[in-house]
């Protein structure tokens, strides 16, 4: 399972306004391996995660998981593949206010047209205990901490054992300490869940559990001084 | 339904007051039902009850029951026509009367019928017509006056008297109780002098040649062109059953402003609902773009928010309807033109919730244009 990004080209705006938000960006994700994208504010992270979700069709070029060509498919079988195959990982407080955390990761069962069954909630439930905060299962978003809140998103994205994980800033609202321990505990759930993981940030702090570091300015990306491909399982 | 179920304990307050809004208007719909239905019983509840198809009127560009009259060469010419099962004069006359004991009726209609033809009522109490010349059955709402068997009423002018025989239903037209008295006599208090005549004379036979309109029987096949003929040749007017209800005084009028009032409060309950999910929908747009981002389909998000919008109209519909029911009920007891009948009731309680669906279809339309990358945050 693999997504592959070859020389995407994205063009945002009209004529003489026209901004080259991607250009010629090129990467290869692995199982297990944790990729991460560092840049500046307006460097293009956002809309890289963009184009690899499925969010984003890229001008030129093309996005593909596992020889699907996703960039080629039609608004609604690029929803399916996200639901079914991309798990996304958001800045903090990106949950749906009304579901408690377990429901957060009850709702995308729902999204594939089922009903959760018991194994379904037992699933969420572990991932909850994974991620330290079965004890929460009940509460609201605005009933957990910044550091929770992310805790379950990532056990959110991790719900329908995706083959590709997004994570976008994920220790943007955090502390240094509780954003530290947001990336270790993504590194481990993409090494022990074998899944492809594309993180973008601006904090350089938080590259050390990063398989690789890739630099991303002005839309073109090129490889990173804390480049750790050793640690690539 | 899984996040609109949520939402709506989540966010009870906002869903709360919605509700209120939504039952206070289905509330003031059953209201105006059951008040609508009251005034046209009160209105055309003697026509309602008449076992006829078509009413016959002196040619009219608005024919109606105090300016026509008809004569006996125009009802035995609608006799004969081949598509008639049955026909009758009925003769149509208000008056103000009293009792003999000078007790006010203020207005009363005096209905002109033959004894035992399909125009006759059903008499609840005493007798029916024929056995006294100047025999009447009233309509029970005279009873509540204080009038009952037994009882002389006297006509204000022509000074004709009559005694109540029997009581039959609630029979109104124009809001005015009916009288049915022989026709006969209901041609001499029509067209004959005040007291009647002479002591030792007869009237005119001229006289009772007259009626105000012809009750008709007609084939359930007939077209309309095969009446139009006989129209034509004997100068009347012929329309069916529920048409002549127009007919009455002040029965198109009062509909039609119920009516109004009713579709003013389907297009308020549509603009409220269209309002309230579409800022609804504005508040949330940034979760449904993420819960887009998560893989769901428009489909998926339309019958969320579908659902949310039915289980709302349809709660708040019911809670506002059965509370006017109780009121209602108050109401029937207290002499309000006031009738709520099951049919009437359901069919405007099912109208506002589809005014309610028709309103949020603009929220629908919101959910279909935003955009999952908004789950990105920063890049719109």
């Amino acid at each position: 399972m693999s997504l592959i990004v070859e020389n995407v080209q994205l063009v945002l705006g009209k004529s003489n306004q026209r901004v080259i938000v991607l250009d010629d960006v090129s990467l290869n994700l692995k199982p297990s391996s944790l990729t991460a994208v560092v840049g500046p504010s307006g460097a293009g992270k956002s809309s890289l995660l963009a184009v690899c979700g499925g969010l984003r069709t890229p001008t030129g070029g093309r996005v593909s998981i596992d020889g699907v060509v996703i960039s080629d498919l039609t608004k609604a079988a690029r929803t399916r593949i996200r639901r079914d195959r991309i798990g996304f990982v958001f800045q903090q407080s990106n949950l749906v206010p009304a579901l408690t955390a377990i429901d957060q990761l009850l709702l995308l069962v729902h999204l594939q047209g089922r009903r959760p069954t018991k194994m379904d909630r037992q699933r969420a439930l572990a991932l909850l205990d994974e991620v330290g905060i079965s004890n929460l299962m009940d509460r609201r978003p605005n009933q957990l901490s910044g550091g929770e809140q992310q805790r379950v998103g990532i056990a959110r994205a991790l719900m329908t054992n995706p083959d590709i994980l997004l994570v976008d800033e994920p220790t943007s609202m955090l502390d240094q300490v509780r954003g530290q321990q947001i990336v270790e505990l993504l590194a481990t759930e993409c090494r022990e869940h074998k899944v492809a993981t594309l993180m973008v940030t601006h904090d350089h702090s938080m590259l050390e559990s990063a398989t690789e570091v890739l630099n991303i300015v002005d839309g073109r990306l090129s490889v990173g001084r804390f480049a750790n491909r050793e640690k690539l399982l | 339904m899984f996040i609109a179920l949520r939402d709506l304990t989540f966010a009870k307050g906002r869903f709360l007051l919605m509700a209120t809004v939504v039952a206070l208007i289905a509330f003031l719909l059953t209201i105006l039902s059951g008040l609508s239905t009251g005034l046209i019983r009160n209105n055309i509840s003697a026509l309602m009850a008449l076992d006829i198809s078509h009413i016959a009127f002196e040619y009219n560009d608005k024919p109606s029951y105090r300016n026509s009259m008809v004569d006996r060469e125009m009802w035995e010419g609608w006799r004969e026509h081949p598509s008639v099962i049955d026909t009758q004069p009925l003769g149509h006359t208000m008056f103000n009367a009293r009792t003999k004991d000078d007790l006010p009726l203020n207005e009363v209609v005096l209905w002109g019928i033959e004894p035992g033809s399909f125009l006759e009522p059903a008499v609840n109490r005493g007798e029916q017509l024929g056995r006294l010349e100047n025999g009447v059955v009233i309509a029970s709402k005279l009873v509540e006056k204080g009038i009952d068997i037994g009882d002389v009423l006297i006509l204000d002018r022509i000074l004709t008297e009559l005694e109540v025989i029997g009581v039959t239903d609630e029979h109104y037209i124009g809001h005015v109780p009916v009288i049915y008295t022989l026709l006969p006599k209901w041609q001499e208090a029509t067209y004959g002098p005040p007291g009647g005549p002479p002591p030792g004379e007869k009237l005119p036979s001229i006289l009772f040649d007259y009626a105000s309109v012809i009750a008709l029987q007609i084939k359930p096949d007939t077209l309309p062109g095969e009446l139009q003929t006989t129209d034509e040749d004997l100068g009347t007017i012929t329309i069916d059953k529920t048409a002549a209800y127009e007919a009455s005084t002040g029965y198109v009028e009062e509909v039609r402003t119920v009516q109004m009032i009713q579709v003013f409060l389907f297009v308020i309950s549509a603009v409220v609902m269209g309002a309230f999910f579409s800022v609804w929908t504005l508040q949330r747009t940034k979760e449904i773009g993420l819960v887009k981002a998560l893989g769901a389909s428009n489909i998926y998000l339309l019958k969320d928010s579908l659902g949310q919008v039915l289980l709302l109209m349809i709660g708040a519909t019911v809670i506002g309807t059965l509370g006017a029911i109780q009121v209602g009920r108050l109401m029937e007891g207290s002499g309000f033109p006031y009738l709520l009948v099951p049919e009437t009731v359901t069919f405007s309680a099912v109208i506002l919730i589809i005014a309610g669906l028709f309103g949020s279809a603009l929220s629908l339309r919101l959910i279909l244009k935003i955009d999952p990358i908004i789950a990105l945050g920063r890049e719109q």
